[in-house]
C-alpha cells in the first residue's frame, strides 16, 4: 500500500515490574502491530493494557525488552523526542485548560520547530480534519466546548506533529454513548484517510470490534489470550477467556462488522409529497405495495403513508401520516440499521445518500437473510482455520515424531520427559 | 497586624478569593504531630535557662528577669489572651450564625466586607487610637484584641455555615426537622471544623496582640521584650522574645489537640 | 488642629512615609514570592516535603511579630535588616502553601497529557503547572500582602521605616494635641495601602489568569 503513513510497531518480549510488586504488571509480551492498521488492546481493568501501551512512547519504562518502531529500537532514544514523534490521546480529552484549542494544537509543532506560518495552516487543516470549523473553535478555551469536542481537539492534537503512530487510551470513554458513536465513525472515517499505525486501548469490547482492524484481547500481566480480526475472535474464540469477554450476543455483535452497503437496498414505491391520491395508488400499485414512502422536494424521505391510509385517501395525508423517524446511510453498521428498523415499527428503514436524499430501502427479512448467511460463512471459515491448525499439527506430529526416532539412541530421557 | 497568624486560605474571605481558595491538602495527623512540638519546646526552655544560668547579669537585668516579674507577666499574658478569646467566642459564633439566617442573610456581605478591611487594618494602630480614646489599661488591651479578631472568626463562622451542603439542609428539613433543630443537629456539627479553626485563628492572633498591651501599659510578656529595647538588655531581649515565642507555639498546639478532639467523628480525618 | 489641616501641613512626611511603607511591603512579597516558589517547586511531590514546610512556615506565623523582631534585633540590629527579614517570613506561609496546594492540584492526567506529547520536566512546570497552579499561588500573595502591611507598622518599632512611625509617633505624645492625629494617619494610611495593593492584585488577576481557568 502506498498510501500508508504509519509505521510497524514491534514489542518483543517487553515486561514490566513496578518496585514493591510481586507479579509483574507486564509478563513479556511479544506483538507485531503492522502498519497503518488500527490495533485495539482490549482487556479487563488491571489487565496491563494501558501499561503495554505507555510502554510504546516510554512513559512507563520497560523493565525488560525490546520495542521497535519501523525496524528501530526506541528503548534507547531520549524520550522526551521520542514522544513528539507519537501521537497521544486520553480519556478526558487532557487539553490544557489554560491554552485555546489553537494553543494546544500548536504544542507539538511549535516543540517540532515548525515555523509560524506552518503551524497555523496545520492547526486549521486539523480542525476540519475532525469536523470543527476553524474559525470558530480555534480561539476557544476547552471548557467552552462539549465533551464530544473537546475529545475531536484531543485527537487533532495527537495528529499535529503528523506522527505515523498514535496511542490512544480509552480516548471515547469519559462521552456519552451517542457521541461515542459519532467519534468513533469520525476516527474510522480520519484512519481511512490518513493510514496511521494506531494502538487504541480500550475495555469495551464492543468499540474494539467496531474500531479495530485486529484486537488484542489481553488477560492479567498483559498476557495476550488472542490477537486476531475481529470477525475471527467473534465466531472462534481461543478460550473461555476470550468468549466470556466477548459475552453474549456475538450473532449481534457480528452486524457491528459489516454495514448497510454490504447488503441488498431495495427500491420502494415512492411518490411526492404533492401528489395526488391517483398518483400515489399508481406507485404502489407498480411495486406491488401497500404502503407508500412519500419524498419531500429534495427527495428526502419524510412520511410513510400505510396501507389503510392509501386506501381511503382523502385530503391532507401528507400532514396526518406517519412521520420517518429514523434513517441510515449507506455507511451505518447493520446494528444501526436494524434498531432503525425496530425503531420506525413498520419493518423497513429509508436509506439516504450524502445530502439526505432516497436511495431505496432495507427491509428487516433482507436483514435476516444476510445475517444467515454471515453467520453461515463465519463457521465455514473457523471450520477451515480449525482443519488448518489440525492440519499443521499433524504435520508437526509427524515431524517431531520422525526427529524423536533418529535421536532415540542419543537422547533417551529427553523422549521420556515428555 | 500583631502576631499576623492568619491562616492564610481558610481566612480569606471575600467571595473571589473564597472561589479561588484550592482545595486543602491531604495531611494525616499521627500521634508525631502532637508530641513533636512540645519535646520542641521543652528543648528551648532547657537552653534557654542552661543558658542564662551562666550569663553574668547585672542588677537591671537580675530586676527584670527575677522569677515573680516573669511570672506575673505570663500570667497576664494568658489571661489577656483567654479573657480576649472568650469574648471573641461569644461575640462572632452566635452573630456569624445570626447573619447566615434567612431573614439576616443580606447583611453577611457587609460583614465579610468589613472583615476584609479589618484584615488590613494594623493592630498597633487600632491599640492606639483606643488608648488615645479610652485612656491606658487592661480594658483597652481587651477591647482592641477582641476587636481585632472578631471579624477574622466571624466570616469563618459564615463560611463555614454557608459551605454546608444545602442539599442536607433541605434533606433535614424534608424528615421533619424544626428550623432550630436543623441548625444544631446539621449545620452547626457540619460547619464546626471551619468554627474550629477560627477559635484557633482567636488564640493565635490573640496572643499576639497581648504581646502588644505592653504599649497600652496592660503588661504581659510584651513588657519584657520592651524592657529589652528600651534598657538595651540583649539577655532581656532574649528571655522575653524566647517566652513569647514558646507561649504562643503552646497556645496554638493546645488549640490544635481541640481542633482534633472536637471534630464530629464522621468529619475527622485529620487537616 | 483638624485631621485635614494635620495631613496637608506634613504632607511630605506622610508622602515618604506611605512610600516606604508600600516600597518595604512590594520589595518583601517579591523576596518571599521567590522564595516561596522555590520550595514549594522542591517539595510538593513528595507529601512528607509538603507537610515540613507548610508545618515550618505555619509556625513562623504562628510567633507573634513582636517577639519575632525581639529575636532578630540580637543578629540584626535596629532598622532595615530585621523587618525585612520578619516580614518575608511572615510571608512565606500563604505563598508556601498555596503554591504547593495549587502545584500538587493540577490534574495528573494533565501532566500525563503533557509528558505524553513530548514535554520534559522543566517545560511541564513553565508551562503546564505553574500557570494552572498560578491563581492559588497569586490568592496566597494577596493574603500575605494584606498580613505584612499590619506587621510592618509594629516594625517601626524596631526602627523599621514606614507609617508605623505615625502611630508611634500617636502613642509617644499621648495627650498632646496632634497624637490623634498622627495615629489616624498612620492607621487609615496602612489600611488604604493596603487596600490600593488587594485592588493592583485583582487587576493582576484579570490580566494574567487566562479565560480558560479563570473563576
Amino acid at each position: 500500500m502506498a498510501d500508508v503513513t504509519g509505521a510497524t510497531i514491534r514489542l518483543e518480549e517487553l515486561t514490566k515490574h513496578f518496585p514493591g510488586q510481586k507479579i509483574a504488571a507486564v509478563d513479556r509480551v511479544t506483538l507485531e502491530i503492522p502498519a497503518g492498521q488500527l490495533v485495539v488492546f482490549v482487556g479487563p481493568s488491571g489487565s496491563g493494557k494501558t501499561t503495554t501501551m505507555k510502554m510504546i512512547n516510554r512513559l512507563i519504562e520497560p523493565t525488560s525488552g525490546l520495542i521497535s518502531i519501523d525496524d528501530r529500537d526506541v528503548t534507547h532514544l531520549d524520550p522526551v523526542k521520542l514522544r513528539r514523534k507519537i501521537g497521544y490521546a486520553i480519556q478526558n480529552s487532557g487539553l490544557f485548560p489554560h491554552m485555546t484549542v489553537g494553543q494546544n494544537i500548536a504544542l507539538v509543532p511549535r516543540m517540532l520547530g515548525w515555523s509560524r506560518s506552518r503551524v497555523s495552516t496545520r492547526v486549521d487543516e486539523l480542525l476540519e480534519t475532525v469536523g470543527l470549523d476553524s474559525v470558530e473553535f480555534r480561539n476557544r478555551y476547552p471548557r467552552q466546548l462539549s465533551g464530544g469536542q473537546q475529545q475531536r481537539v484531543g485527537v487533532a492534537r495527537a495528529l499535529a506533529g503528523d506522527p505515523p503512530v498514535l496511542l490512544m487510551d480509552e480516548p471515547f470513554g469519559a462521552v456519552d454513548p451517542i457521541t461515542r458513536g459519532h467519534l468513533q465513525d469520525e476516527l474510522i472515517r480520519i484512519q481511512h484517510e490518513l493510514h496511521k499505525t494506531i494502538v487504541f486501548v480500550t475495555h469495551d469490547f464492543d468499540e474494539a470490534v467496531k474500531l479495530g482492524d485486529k484486537i488484542v484481547v489481553l488477560r492479567e500481566q498483559s498476557h495476550i489470550a488472542q490477537y486476531d480480526t475481529p470477525e475471527a475472535i467473534l465466531t472462534n474464540p481461543a478460550d473461555e477467556f476470550v468468549a466470556g469477554f466477548v459475552g453474549a450476543g456475538a450473532a449481534l455483535k457480528r452486524l457491528t462488522l459489516s454495514r448497510v452497503r454490504d447488503v441488498e437496498v431495495k427500491p420502494f414505491a415512492t411518490a411526492g409529497m404533492r401528489d395526488d391520491i391517483a398518483t400515489i395508488r399508481r406507485a404502489a400499485r407498480e411495486y406491488g405495495a401497500d404502503e407508500v414512502l412519500l419524498l419531500d422536494e429534495r427527495r428526502r424521505p419524510t412520511r410513510w403513508l400505510r396501507r389503510e391510509e392509501v386506501r381511503r385517501g382523502g385530503a391532507g395525508l401528507a400532514v396526518t401520516a406517519h412521520e420517518v423517524g429514523d434513517t441510515v446511510t449507506r455507511d451505518a453498521t447493520l446494528r444501526d440499521a436494524l434498531d432503525a428498523i425496530l425503531t420506525e415499527g413498520g419493518g423497513k428503514v429509508a436509506v439516504t445518500g450524502p445530502r439526505g436524499e432516497y436511495i431505496g430501502v432495507v427491509s428487516i427479512e433482507t436483514l435476516m437473510g444476510s445475517i444467515q448467511e454471515m453467520l453461515e460463512a463465519d463457521r465455514e471459515a473457523a471450520r477451515e482455520h480449525l482443519d488448518e491448525l489440525e492440519a499443521q499439527r499433524e504435520v508437526q506430529r509427524v515431524e517431531e515424531q520422525e526427529r524423536a526416532g533418529h535421536e532415540d539412541g542419543a537422547h533417551p530421557a529427553e523422549s521420556d520427559q515428555r | 497586624m500583631s502576631g499576623g497568624p492568619v491562616r492564610p486560605v481558610g481566612s480569606a474571605v471575600d467571595a473571589e478569593t473564597r472561589a479561588a481558595r484550592p482545595p486543602a491538602l491531604p495531611s494525616r495527623f499521627g500521634w508525631t504531630d502532637f508530641v513533636v512540638m512540645p519535646v520542641f519546646l521543652g528543648l528551648v526552655l532547657l537552653v534557654l535557662w542552661q543558658w542564662i544560668s551562666h550569663q553574668d547579669l547585672d542588677p537591671i537585668e537580675r530586676v527584670t528577669l527575677a522569677w515573680p516579674n516573669v511570672r506575673r507577666r505570663i500570667v497576664e499574658h494568658i489571661q489577656l489572651t483567654a479573657l480576649s478569646t472568650v469574648l471573641v467566642l461569644i461575640i462572632a459564633i452566635p452573630l456569624g450564625i445570626l447573619l447566615t439566617r434567612r431573614q439576616a442573610r443580606r447583611f453577611a456581605p457587609f460583614a465579610l466586607a468589613l472583615a476584609n478591611v479589618g484584615q488590613a487594618t494594623p493592630a498597633i494602630g487600632l491599640l492606639v487610637l483606643l488608648t488615645l480614646w479610652l485612656g491606658v489599661g487592661v480594658k483597652v488591651a481587651i477591647i482592641g484584641a477582641v476587636a481585632y479578631a472578631v471579624l477574622p472568626v466571624l466570616s469563618n463562622t459564615i463560611a463555614g455555615l454557608e459551605d454546608v451542603d444545602r442539599q442536607l439542609v433541605e434533606a433535614a428539613r424534608g424528615i421533619g426537622m424544626s428550623m432550630p433543630g436543623v441548625l444544631f443537629k446539621v449545620e452547626f456539627p457540619l460547619a464546626v471544623p471551619l468554627v474550629l479553626a477560627g477559635v484557633r485563628n482567636a488564640l493565635v492572633l490573640n496572643v499576639g496582640t497581648a504581646t502588644l498591651a505592653t504599649f497600652v501599659n496592660a503588661g504581659g510578656l510584651g513588657d519584657i521584650i520592651q524592657d529589652g529595647i528600651l534598657l538595651q538588655r540583649t539577655v532581656v531581649l532574649i528571655v522575653g522574645s524566647v517566652l513569647t515565642v514558646v507561649l504562643a507555639l503552646t497556645v496554638d498546639w493546645l488549640a490544635s489537640l481541640a481542633e482534633q478532639g472536637l471534630r464530629p467523628r464522621g468529619l475527622r480525618n485529620g487537616g | 488642629m483638624s485631621f485635614w489641616d494635620y495631613v496637608s501641613s506634613r504632607r511630605e512626611q506622610l508622602w515618604i512615609e506611605t512610600w516606604m511603607h508600600a516600597s518595604a511591603v512590594f520589595q518583601c512579597m517579591v523576596i518571599a514570592t521567590l522564595i516561596g516558589v522555590v520550595v514549594a517547586i522542591a517539595t510538593y511531590r513528595s507529601a512528607l516535603a509538603s507537610r515540613i514546610a507548610i508545618g515550618t512556615t505555619a509556625t513562623v506565623l504562628t510567633i507573634p511579630s513582636f517577639a519575632l523582631l525581639g529575636l532578630l534585633i540580637p543578629m540584626l540590629g535596629l532598622g532595615v535588616a530585621p523587618t525585612v527579614v520578619a516580614l518575608v517570613l511572615y510571608a512565606l506561609l500563604p505563598i508556601v502553601r498555596n503554591a504547593i496546594v495549587g502545584l500538587a492540584g493540577v490534574d495528573p492526567q494533565l501532566v500525563d497529557a503533557a509528558r505524553g506529547i513530548g514535554m520534559n520536566r522543566v517545560m511541564i512546570l513553565l508551562r503546564i503547572e505553574l500557570p494552572l497552579a498560578w491563581p492559588a499561588l497569586l490568592t496566597g500573595i494577596r493574603v500575605s500582602t494584606q498580613m505584612i502591611m499590619g506587621i510592618a507598622a509594629i516594625a517601626a518599632y524596631v526602627s523599621g521605616p514606614g507609617l508605623g512611625n505615625e502611630i508611634f509617633t500617636g502613642l509617644a505624645r499621648l495627650g498632646s494635641a496632634n497624637a490623634i492625629n498622627a495615629a489616624w494617619a498612620g492607621t487609615l494610611g496602612v489600611v488604604v495601602l493596603a487596600l490600593l495593593f488587594d485592588a493592583a492584585y485583582a487587576l493582576l488577576g484579570r490580566l494574567t489568569v487566562p479565560r480558560g481557568i479563570r473563576g
